[in-house]
């Protein structure tokens, strides 16, 4: 555990690189493990745009290769483990590391004032279990009878062993199982760590906004994901010995269980989840927001206040992914009405961010454009929020193309930009190199436009009645009109992939070669950026005092700069000027 | 505190204090996970008319008591343990070693509770009575067998000298666990048995 | 300046060439256009209350629109006037004042009534008056029982006698035929895993359950056929799980459900288990 003293620099090679309690060196481990998982669900969405633009025919480069019975063209039940493990990959093997992962470990300790995470070798099993975990998701792809192809829902009884047998579904829960508990270790070090070892004068409201997503992430990931966990060993015990928790009594089969039982439990988690992945991405655009507006975040009690709300309601608007499954009137009413009130903190954190931007003197660099991008994909994906969360537009719109455009920019969109945002943001002091500039925004702008044709485009198509998880859309009369969308959505994904290929270029170029880093790029005044680019193995050679918050920008009593370090204390203000809506308490010396 | 040992280094108090509460963070996520499957028992015995049902041969409730008084006991002895622990009395590695071996007498005792109803047929597919009963017990007995050998771990470290007044906090951690497992045992103990 | 530009050349053209050629592989896309016009939305609603669902969507809307523009235009006018200039400080303020703080939650509660409340009192009453609001008893009411498999659907009407499980119940796979302008109430059941109900045209969806029963219900204005798709993931066949629902005018209905029982009565083969599933009709 870190204290005042300093603990020596492992010197083995596997001490160093493969099995280091060094939070920086997680930090980058997860950082690679996430970018190529994401990599690969990315390919296997281009995958999934082909065959449904050109249902049937063989895909170009892969096809053959990966189905060569069929004569280069996806068969129907690959298809649906494509979707399948898309979903999963992205989710589990993905974001997961990237945003709460990496930037969790990095992040942390550094902004608290820090030497490492309190429990390092927790830290590195953590690491570890995902590895373990996505190599049994990756093993499952092999097996006889085909991977996982529930969807990554895998509501029984489709997911029971009479709608899919064999072992990939069983791996997939097993999977699924070893994630959760690598992120509930790594929930249990972020929580107890932000506790226990800020800096002196760190207080709560000093703390960096990514920092708190982070930590409000960290206790959902606690709380919830031992619910999906035990989601998974009940479909375990039913597909493996027999029991029937799930499985009814139907023509098919004999059990005394409940399909509807797994998806209370699923959702129950799976709610609260999509709020782990946007959390640390709010937290980042918060802070960014402030950095590169040299203003500070405006109303950060409020916005911290708004991301607790919507932290403990998350577990009480799950329903809204089951109306019509045949509830009742009054719970579905009760889930409709909560629902919309989750939304109201949202609202709130959406008016604090456009009002830091307001008035303030904008840099419009790739993390600034990125965090500015999540305002713009998440107030549009937020929005559609709304015809679903209304039962009466749920019940046409649920499981169809609106849904997938819907979570697509809340989720997938939203937090991929706070991990782009975040990683062209934090690369300097990860790698102690620059990324490029013109290559980000390029990939920026590259990105936010064929990503909005892409599910905007799925909103036309679900409101057109397009249901999802369908192998071929032409095969029945009535979706056939509507197959110029699906044109449409698969060339903008094209180019939208591709333009993913200029973020990996950058990434490994600037990696290696790119421009060596300054201490502070940014100039901002969180800790981080008063070490060396890369810090040091201990971090700080002496812990830090903090006597101001993250964001003192534009304070009228600096002089020759616009920002001010947390280890220095506000300045008094110029004689005669009138004093501006003043810093919270807490945050002056 | 005798002049010898302010010389060797104690444990500060705050790694006392960041361990218990990274434990107690911890039992919470598994007070979900056991309360997610508890749920989930009570619901889907609910959907039965009658419970037990019939025909069923039900596992022994005097076995499963006698392990509920074990357990219980090997948790008052640990905490008196511990107790024994913070002030550097003797009796730290006695009474930590009886309790582990009560822990060790429950797991056997619970051995033979599935053993009874297993060699009479009853598997985990003989209906939901038995696919919970196995489910929660089995689940349980998982954690019964990383807390031996917490248990055991720390034991081996007091008799080496490694854990004691000078250094809690592993004790402190596993008996935090411990304890849960008990309270856990107690609740599915009455689900099962009882009510 | 040329540095900077072949930096950016090189993976710049690049990526364009990726772009272009995964453009040009959409040229096969082509065949799969089909004749007739492109659609862009649902087919007119032909149900007597999905009307409603149409209305509650081109309200949010106009309400999200509403809203989206207003922060786009926030975006544009920040950007554009915003900018770092030499000179120009940003202002300093945390927002934390009273002032902000009742500013702030006097914005939330007013999106909230505009958005959300307006939303929900619509959504109520159609909730109340349709949806939930499921016709009982015999009076004009079409009964429908429907068992869904992988991959098909499974009608039953229960024929002039209004009981399920008479040899003169009308049993189909993948067609179902209901009389324009009464309330049809269908409960639906499953044999294996969980489908889904949809008929895009009438606006309805359930989910179909193995092991239970699950209700819905809708009145068709319209005659016609309309398909009726399967929404929920059931397998590799999840989407060749199409039904018809045929709507037949009031005229000609009585007749044909008259010529169905008959065929159905004459076909009626006691020993065949599996066509003769049905369940009591619980309201």
């Amino acid at each position: 555990m870190s204290g005042d003293h300093i603990h020596p620099a492992p010197t083995s090679f596997l001490r160093k690189h493969v099995f280091s309690t060094d939070h920086k060196v997680i930090a980058r481990q997860f950082m690679w493990l996430g970018l190529i998982w994401l990599l690969i669900g990315g390919g296997m969405a281009m995958i999934i745009r082909w065959q449904l633009a050109n249902p049937g025919l063989p895909v170009p480069l892969l096809g053959h290769l990966l189905w060569p019975r069929n004569g280069g063209a996806v068969p129907p039940d690959s298809y649906n483990t494509l979707f399948t493990m898309h979903g999963t990959i992205m989710i589990f093997l993905g974001l997961t590391p990237l945003l709460i992962g990496a930037f969790g470990n990095f992040c942390i300790p550094l902004m608290i004032g820090a030497r490492d995470m309190i429990f390092p070798t927790l830290n590195m099993l953590s690491f570890w279990t995902v590895v373990l975990g996505a190599g049994v998701a990756f093993a499952s792809l092999f097996v006889p009878l085909g991977a996982a192809e529930g969807g990554w829902t895998a509501y029984p009884t489709l997911s029971s062993t009479i709608g899919t047998p064999g072992s990939g579904e069983t791996m997939w829960a097993i999977a699924v199982f070893l994630i959760g508990a690598s992120s509930i270790m790594g929930g249990i070090n972020y929580i107890t760590t932000v506790i226990r070892l800020r800096a002196p004068g760190m207080t709560y409201t000093r703390l960096p906004m990514t920092v708190w997503g982070l930590v409000l992430t960290a206790a959902l990931n606690v709380l919830f994901l031992p619910v999906i966990g035990s989601a998974m060993i009940l479909m375990v015990l039913d597909r493996v010995f027999g029991t029937t928790f799930y499985v009814p009594a139907s023509m098919t089969q004999g059990g005394a269980g409940d399909p509807i039982l797994y998806q209370h439990l699923f959702w129950l988690f799976g709610h609260p989840e999509v709020y782990i992945l946007i959390l640390p991405a709010w937290g980042i655009v918060v802070d960014l927001l402030s950095f590169f507006s040299r203003k500070p975040a405006f109303g950060y009690k409020v916005t911290l206040g708004a991301l607790v709300t919507v932290t403990v309601l998350s577990a009480v608007v799950y329903g809204h992914h089951m109306f019509t499954t045949g509830m009742t009137a009054m719970l579905g009413e009760s889930f409709m009405l909560l629902t919309m009130i989750i939304s109201v903190p949202g609202e709130i954190l959406f008016f604090n961010w456009l009002h830091t931007l307001w008035r303030g003197s904008l840099r419009l660099t790739t993390p600034m454009l990125f965090a500015m991008g999540v305002i713009f994909v998440f107030g549009l994906g937020g929005l559609t929020g709304i015809y679903l969360a209304t039962i009466s537009t749920d019940i046409f719109l649920h499981d169809t193309y609106f849904v997938v455009g819907h979570f697509h920019l809340t989720m997938a969109a939203s937090s991929l930009f706070g991990a782009f945002a975040g990683t062209y943001f934090w690369f300097p002091k990860l790698f102690g190199r620059m990324m490029s500039e013109k290559l980000g925004k390029l990939h920026f702008w590259a990105t936010i436009i064929p990503l909005t044709i892409v599910f905007c485009t799925m909103f036309i198509s679900g409101w057109a009645g397009m249901p999802r998880r369908y192998y071929d859309h032409t095969d029945s009369a009535y979706l056939r009109p509507l197959q110029h969308l699906n044109v449409l959505t698969s060339v903008a994904a094209f180019v939208l992939g591709a333009a993913q290929l200029i973020f990996a270029f950058n990434f490994i170029k600037s990696r290696w070669w790119g421009a060596k880093a300054a201490m502070n790029p940014w100039q901002v005044g969180t800790l981080e950026w008063t070490l060396s680019s890369p810090p040091p193995h201990h971090n700080f050679d002496t812990i830090p005092v903090v006597l101001s918050g993250p964001h003192e920008f534009s304070h009228p009593g600096l002089k020759d700069r616009d920002w001010l370090p947390q280890t220095e204390a506000a300045p008094a203000l110029p004689p005669g000027a009138a004093a501006p809506h003043a810093a919270p308490a807490g945050t002056r010396a | 505190m005798t002049t010898l040992a302010m010389t060797v280094a104690r444990e500060p108090r705050r790694y006392q204090v960041n361990t218990t509460l990274g434990m107690a963070i911890f039992i919470g996520s598994w007070t979900m996970a056991f309360a997610t499957l508890f749920v989930c028992f009570l619901f889907l015995r609910h959907r039965e008319p009658v419970w037990p049902p019939v025909g069923v041969m039900l596992p022994s409730l005097p076995l499963a008591a006698t392990g509920t008084g074990v357990l219980l006991l090997s948790s008052a002895l640990l905490h008196a343990a511990v107790g024994r622990g913070r002030i550097g009395a003797a009796g730290l590695a006695p009474l930590w070693g009886a309790a582990l071996a009560l822990g060790a007498l429950f797991a056997v005792l619970q051995t033979w509770l599935w053993l009874d109803v297993w060699r009479a047929g009853f598997h985990a597919d003989a209906g939901n009575y038995y696919g919970l009963f196995y489910m929660l017990t089995w689940f349980h007995a998982l954690h019964v067998l990383v807390g031996l050998v917490a248990l055991g771990w720390v034991w081996a470290g007091i008799l080496r000298g490694r854990v004691g007044v000078l250094r809690l906090s592993p004790a402190l951690a596993t008996s935090i666990f411990w304890h849960f497992v008990d309270a856990v045992w107690v609740v599915l103990f009455l689900g099962i048995f009882v009510l | 300046m040329t540095s900077t530009t072949s930096r950016i050349a090189k993976p710049g053209a690049l990526a364009a060439s990726v772009a272009l050629a995964l453009l040009a592989l959409q040229a096969p896309a082509a065949a799969f256009m089909q004749e007739g016009p492109d659609r862009w939305g649902p087919n007119p609603n032909a149900s007597a209350n999905g009307g409603r669902v149409d209305t509650l969507f081109w309200v949010i809307t106009a309400l999200v629109s509403v809203s989206f523009l207003i922060v786009l235009l926030m975006l544009l006018v920040t950007v554009l006037r915003d900018r770092a200039r030499p000179g120009v400080k940003a202002r300093y303020d945390h927002g934390s004042s009273l002032h902000d703080k009742r500013f702030t939650a006097g914005v939330s509660v007013a999106v909230f009534l505009l958005l959300d409340a307006s939303v929900l009192w619509i959504t109520m009453h159609d909730l109340r008056e349709t949806v939930w609001n499921i016709p009982t008893g015999t009076q004009n009411v079409l009964r429908v029982e429907v068992l869904a498999q992988q991959w098909a659907w499974n009608f039953r009407l229960p024929g002039a006698d209004n009981e399920f499980g008479t040899p003169d119940d009308i049993v189909t796979i993948n067609h179902l035929h209901v009389p324009q302008g009464r309330p049809v109430v269908v409960h639906g059941s499953s044999k294996d895993v969980i489908h889904s109900f949809f008929v895009p045209d009438m606006r309805i969806k359930r989910d179909v359950n193995p092991g239970a029963i699950n209700k819905v219900w809708f009145q068709a204005e319209k005659p016609g056929d309309y398909e009726i798709l399967c929404a929920e993931l059931c397998g590799f066949a999840h989407y060749q799980m199409h039904g018809t629902l045929t709507v037949v005018p009031p005229d000609r209905w009585d007749a044909w459900q008259a010529e169905a029982s008959h065929i159905a009565q004459a076909t009626y083969d006691e020993n065949d288990t599996e066509a003769r599933w049905a369940w009591d009709w619980k309201e």
